[in-house]
């Protein structure tokens, strides 16, 4: 058993009357890579604030390492923060920002000079300490906030979408990067972003969320093969999302056509969400398949076709490496455990 | 940009009259024997530096530096923690109290020097009011309370419009990396307004060095600075009182010129952007 490091138990926080984190319950193990994922407002950058000591909540508490934190200051607290907008010190150079933790700390100058120049190789910025923050490319301050960071050596690192500002290529780099770094240094990542895929590829566990309310925690395979409802299926990947009826254990109606699953536990005729992925579905002969209906639109996408096909005046969205031309009838496929069925949000 | 020029001109002849030519014509006066009011021919001369040599001058200078430089300091010490303040306050009331500090500056100067006069006399209507007596008038105390009210303001502007520009993210990162209040202060706020602090000092050292009014009325005259000394000299030769005392006048006041121009050229290295003094 994982220890757990950080536990926010019914954390409430509120600006100007309005929520932003409701009943807000959350663990977050030791060496774990995790990340809140959710569109802009939903709260996450305001749980991280809360754990890095910049919001106290207006309810519930925070516990780092079994002591609760509520009311510690940032200073006082063994976490740093790689902030979204970088806030390198334009006053110092790359080495004093770097070593800015350790001067605090009144750590000794041959240490430091050690330290920052350990922790520059570290983030590949070997022999940058004598230049200007103002000169350095996007990609090479976010490499200064992540040493300035971690040089401290905390057991928590949070970083507030800290790929935001970067170009595809230098974040898909810095992804994996920042992966690496984690493993190495076994430091607790926590992670802010919007971005579904960020958080695919570089998570241990995915916290989705919306208007301050998680709507689940798991891994990023759970979150997409197993998601919890019709918003979860949604932000996380291209979904086609229908209305179906649970007519008993195994076996969902959709769109007036029956399919065995592999979901079970409904009541009977319960109204459900039914989640098929886009790459799940297959072309087969019309003769052979309970949908069919006409190609209408196909995309190019590198690895695979868009494909959209519209049954019964409904459009279906399908990824796949099978060829066909506008206009074909094509009858579509799908395996039982491909269809995923979740109970109807309530307040959806 | 270019089709805008034309409309420059008139504000370009007006700094070559009233600024470029009085310069140049401060310049000869300083150097040559000319009489400002009975022209004709002049040659070049160095004799008017034997001015800064003259006793009286000598004092006033001192007097003008001590002073100027005592008073900035105050203004410093009392102006950062009320540009500090302010600036941390929301953008409401922040302007507020800012305007509660700029009306006062567009009455005229004259009558808020002689509003201090009165406070500083014994028995005046600032007794009837306060029951206070105060007796101030005439000493270097008077001059340097003036001075710092007078000026004041002009070290909290310019501080004032760095804090608020500075990034908040930035005092958070100072905590996020473990420094108290106290570090976050030493190490952060205050090298990032380093600007401000120095425009402000120069905003208020330059005009509390060359005033003359204040130390004429507070000062009652006893205790001369420069703007007085120019003053004097230049009057001297209007009131029809022989010698080259107005060139003498004319090369302090280039002399003073000099140090205005040297500072915001001090100013303008360490702060290439311009931000701080407007």
């Amino acid at each position: 058993m994982a220890n757990r490091l950080i536990v926010m138990s019914g954390v409430e926080k509120s600006f100007d009357g309005v929520k932003v984190l409701s009943d807000f319950n959350l663990y977050v193990n030791e060496n774990e890579f995790i990340t809140l994922l959710g569109p802009s407002g939903c709260g996450k950058t305001t749980c991280l604030r809360i754990i890095g000591g910049f919001e106290t909540p207006d309810a519930g508490t925070v516990e780092f390492d079994g002591r609760i934190v509520n009311d510690l200051e940032p200073n006082q607290r063994q976490i740093n923060t790689c902030f979204q907008k970088f806030a390198l010190f334009p006053h110092l150079d790359v080495f004093e920002n770097v070593a800015f933790g350790l001067r605090i700390r009144k750590i000794a100058k041959d240490e430091v000079a050690r330290r920052v120049a350990e922790t520059l190789r570290l983030v590949k910025l070997d022999g940058f300490g004598k230049r200007s923050v103002a000169t350095l490319s996007g990609g090479q301050q976010q490499r200064v906030a992540i040493a300035r960071a971690i040089i401290n050596r905390p057991k928590v690192l949070l970083l507030d979408e800290p790929l935001g500002a970067l170009d595809l290529k230098l974040r898909q780099e810095m992804q994996y990067e920042l992966k690496e770094m984690q493993r190495e240094l076994g430091i607790t990542f926590i992670y802010v972003t919007h971005d579904q895929e960020e958080a695919l590829t570089m998570s241990d566990t995915i916290v989705v969320m919306k208007d301050g309310v998680i709507q689940q925690v798991g891994t990023p395979e759970d979150v997409y093969n197993e998601p919890k409802n019709r918003f979860v299926a949604n932000f996380i990947g291209d979904s086609n999302i229908f209305d179906g009826i649970m007519k008993e254990d195994f076996l969902v109606s959709i769109c007036g056509r029956e399919f065995r699953c592999v979901d079970k536990g409904f009541e009977t005729d319960e109204p459900v969400d039914v989640v098929i992925r886009p790459e799940d579905f297959d072309f087969v002969p019309p003769s052979k398949a309970k949908i069919v209906g006409v190609v209408d639109s196909l995309v190019f996408r590198g690895v695979h076709y868009e494909v959209n096909v519209i049954v019964d005046g409904r459009e279906y969205t399908i990824h796949t490496t099978k060829i066909r031309a506008i206009g074909d009838r094509v009858g579509l496929a799908v395996e039982p455990d491909n269809i995923h069925v979740m109970k109807k949000d309530s307040h959806a | 940009m270019r089709r805008l020029r034309p409309y420059a001109i008139p504000y370009l002849v007006w700094m070559g009259i009233f600024i470029l030519a009085p310069t140049a014509i401060l310049f000869v006066l300083s150097v040559t024997d000319l009489e400002l009011y009975e022209p004709g021919p002049f040659s070049f001369t160095l004799r008017h530096f034997d001015v800064f040599a003259a006793p009286l001058v000598a004092t006033t200078i001192g007097n003008s530096l001590a002073l100027s430089a005592t008073a900035s300091a105050i203004c410093l010490l009392i102006g950062y923690p009320v540009a500090f303040f302010l600036s941390r306050l929301g953008d409401k009331t922040g302007k507020i109290l800012m305007s509660l500090l700029i009306v006062p500056l567009w009455s005229n100067m004259l009558l808020r020097i002689v509003a201090w006069e009165k406070v500083f006399t014994p028995d005046s209507f600032f007794t009837d009011l306060t029951g206070l007596s105060i007796d101030l008038l005439g000493t270097r105390g008077a001059i340097l309370v003036g001075e710092v009210a007078m000026y004041l303001p002009f070290m909290i502007f310019p501080i004032f419009s760095v804090l608020e520009k500075m990034d908040r993210g930035l005092i958070e990162a100072a905590r996020d990396l473990g420094a108290n209040d106290a570090q976050t202060f030493f190490r952060v706020i205050f090298p990032l307004s380093s600007g401000g602090v120095l425009a402000g000092i120069i905003m208020t050292l330059l005009p509390a060095m060359t005033s003359f009014a204040l130390p004429a009325r507070l000062g009652l005259g006893r205790i001369s600075l420069i703007g007085n000394v120019i003053e004097s000299k230049l009057m001297k030769e209007v009131l029809g009182s022989a010698g080259m005392s107005i060139n003498e006048g004319a090369l302090i006041s280039l002399a003073l010129m000099l140090v205005a121009v040297v500072l915001f050229v001090g100013v303008a290295r360490v702060d290439r952007e311009g931000e701080t003094l407007l």
